[in-house]
């Protein structure tokens, strides 16, 4: 999985590319972990092929993570796959989510 | 004599992998091709797509299950796939040698932010049937999805 | 022009009680599902795309409408959460939102309209912002108007209506039903105004039928029947014999048992809800109002008295040899038997069991076992109900593993099994398989084949 970073506003967007499963989701974790743990963050998604539920873990984990330091996670441009995931768990309840970056960006 | 076929399913494909996580996307990506392959026959464009996603996270989930629950005390431990299909169901059974686990499952309760334990509910939610056996101190999970025909009016 | 329908759970959780099992927006109003009436509004005001939005599951209501292909028109799904005021559900959806005009409907609430006029004119010229609102809802528009008009809308074309209640739901219906049948586009045959029928539908002579009314698909209506006037009848349905349905609402999947008299009610399967008190009655007698959605109960019913009439057939042929043989191979120590504690068909109940082994020894054991004598006690306890004649191996209780059957695997025990029908081995991991494939795909004849090939089977 290819993770590249930028900034808009005050968030830092990743933007996610390839498979999001058990094998590579430490790979984000590790990623987040290297940010500030205040700092509200995009995750843009639409490059994520494949998402299954240890990938959903992460992102809950980081959106748990994001909660008690008072920062936010939104997740922006999901496509049809991913979606699937997010409406059989329910985890949309979860998460702020955006169909475009920038408006991600302002709110 | 006994008899040694199955039956009502012919054997499509059998896997076994190493059990690593590495491996997952192999696990997955072959559900995908092997039900892309098997639906192709059995139902119309707009489903196949559908059909092959759910067995490509299906199978992900349970092959990641699978390791995850896998005894430290065995690190050569080997996990099967197995595909069958009549002409309108494609049947996947994951077979490993771990502890005894309960298939049952509840959805987790989503408010509390959990990371893990969506696997078989994920799995319950997308295919038709799952059943859980365990012998001799193999567990086997068989997981089977009918391929919806559509019929146009 | 594209559309952005904005609904929340909490707008329509009260319908969650009282239909459950059917997602709010595919409710049937007057036989077509709610979410069809924004999709048709939709299109009428010009729009190619919609968006659905919601905080709640909208998985049905995907999988009914897909991508809209069906009405000619682009449909996707989003989601928001429960906080989420209007301005940031267009936020969240920007990119649907920029470049076209957007019509914004936000609420659980029905719109009025004829489907005569000419909405997409009329979206094109009005002025942005919020055009009409009832409280609990509304309707506005972003963007610029694209062509400039002075005409001075007079009355409204169209006017909204909050579903908040039980009432409302049922005054809607019957005012579409008596007023507005030519307003809105509604499915199904009409020869005649006011009456429409869907296909599949029985009547036989000495029913009547009254008009206004609106019948679905798959619908028996029996004999001396009498579907008065305003009455709304869903997709399978059957109206038993000389029954009265007027000023109510049937909806699908309900059966209405004979001799009764349903008047300006709902009807949904065993339920019964006078709309205007919000009283709902749970019909217990089966008789008179059941979902046939429980056909699954008269299908265990039918297997078990299939299973038990060959059980006592099989008793009748056995008796005699059972009552020579029995002693015989007791004394001779061939006839073993084990108690034992084993799963029933119900996660977490046992019930107890002897197996009865029969040991190898000499011609009078190869003829007990020809013929199956270990059964032969078990078989009462299929007149008893606790076993079937033919289903899973039963599998004894474990406390040390404490595994339990899965329940979605079909397990029910039998004293014959479907693995030894199809000679398989006792152990191993197909068995279940088997067993699963027949609990799932059997009927009570198969059954009765099944006995017979494992009988047969288990000589050999």
């Amino acid at each position: 999985m290819n993770i590249s970073e930028k900034n808009i506003n005050s968030y830092t967007i990743l933007s996610l590319q390839g498979i999001l499963n058990a094998s590579s989701a430490p790979q984000l974790k590790t990623y987040i972990a290297g940010l500030p743990d205040a700092q509200s963050i995009v995750v843009d998604l639409e490059n994520v092929e494949f998402l299954d539920s240890s990938g959903l873990g992460a992102l809950v984990g980081i959106a748990r993570r994001k909660k008690t330091s008072n920062a936010v996670i939104k997740l922006a441009r999901m496509n049809e796959r991913v979606k699937k995931v997010f409406e059989i768990t329910q985890a949309y309840t979860l998460f702020d989510i955006y169909d475009d970056v920038s408006a991600a960006a302002e709110a | 004599m006994k008899k040694q076929i199955i039956l009502f399913m012919n054997p499509i494909v059998t896997l076994t992998l190493q059990a690593d996580l590495r491996y997952v996307r192999i696990a997955s990506v072959t559900a995908c091709n092997v039900a892309e392959i098997f639906a192709d026959v059995a139902c119309t464009a707009g489903n196949v797509a559908e059909f092959c996603h759910a067995y490509e996270l299906s199978i992900s989930e349970a092959f990641t299950n699978s390791v995850r629950y896998a005894e430290p005390s065995q690190p050569e431990k080997q996990i099967t796939i197995r595909f069958s299909s009549d002409n309108s169901t494609l049947a996947a059974s994951i077979i490993d040698t771990n502890p005894q686990f309960n298939p049952l499952t509840q959805a987790p309760d989503i408010n509390s932010y959990p990371e893990g334990g969506y696997g078989l509910f994920l799995i319950h939610r997308l295919m038709d049937t799952v059943s859980y056996t365990r012998k001799d101190g193999t567990n086997m999970l068989t997981m089977t999805k009918r391929a919806t025909i559509m019929h146009n009016a | 022009m594209k559309t952005l329908i904005v609904i929340k759970k909490q707008e329509y959780e009260w319908l969650l009680d009282l239909f459950p099992g059917v997602h709010p927006l595919l409710l049937p109003i007057c036989n077509k599902p709610f979410i069809e009436f924004f999709v048709d509004f939709s299109i009428f005001t010009g729009s190619n795309a919609i968006r659905i939005v919601s905080d709640g599951p909208l998985r049905d209501v995907e999988r009914y409408c897909e991508n809209g292909s069906r009405w000619g028109v682009e449909i996707s799904y989003g989601s928001m959460l429960p906080a989420d005021e209007l301005h940031s559900v267009i936020d969240k959806n920007r990119r649907f939102c920029q470049e076209e005009r957007v019509v914004i409907i936000s609420g659980f609430l029905f719109i009025h309209y004829d489907k005569k006029s000419d909405y997409a004119s009329l979206f094109a010229s009005l002025p942005s912002g919020e055009l009409f609102s009832c409280g609990r809802g509304s309707i506005s528009l972003t963007g610029t108007p694209v062509v400039e008009t002075n005409t001075t809308t007079g009355a409204s074309p169209f006017s909204l209506t909050a579903l908040d209640s039980v009432g409302k739901y049922y005054r809607l219906s019957m005012d579409i039903l008596k007023n507005g049948l030519t307003r809105y586009v509604l499915p199904g045959y009409s020869s005649e105004s006011d009456c429409y029928i869907g296909r599949n539908v029985v009547i036989p002579k000495s029913a009547e039928i009254k008009k206004p009314v609106i019948i679905g698909n798959n619908v028996q209506i029996l004999s001396n029947s009498v579907i008065d006037k305003n009455s709304v009848i869903g997709s399978n349905v059957i109206i038993d014999r000389e029954s009265v349905i007027s000023g109510s609402i049937v909806m699908d999947n309900t059966y209405i048992g004979e001799h009764l008299e349903v008047k300006d009610k709902i009807a949904a399967g065993n339920l019964l809800i006078d709309p205007e008190s919000g009283t709902t009655i749970v019909m217990e007698d089966p008789h008179l109002l059941t979902s046939m959605a429980q056909s699954k109960v008269a299908g265990t019913l039918l297997r078990r008295v299939v299973h038990a009439l060959a059980a006592t057939l099989l008793i009748i042929l056995q008796f005699l040899p059972w009552f020579l043989l029995r002693p015989i191979l007791g004394i001779q120590g061939n006839w073993k038997r084990d108690k034992g504690q084993y799963h029933t068909g119900l996660p977490g109940k046992a019930f107890t069991m002897t197996k009865t082994t029969i040991g190898n020894n000499g011609p009078l054991c190869a003829i007990a076992k020809a013929l199956s004598l270990d059964r032969f006690p078990l078989l009462f306890r299929v007149l008893s109900g606790k076993l079937l004649l033919i289903g899973s191996q039963p599998v004894l209780i474990n406390p040390a593993t404490r595994v339990i059957p899965n329940s979605m695997s079909g397990y029910r025990p039998g004293v014959f099994s479907y693995a030894e029908a199809e000679d398989w081995p006792e152990i191993g991991i197909d068995t279940e398989i088997v067993e699963h494939y027949y609990a799932v795909h059997g009927n009570p004849l198969k059954d009765i084949a099944m006995t017979q090939k494992a009988l047969f089977n288990r000589t050999h």
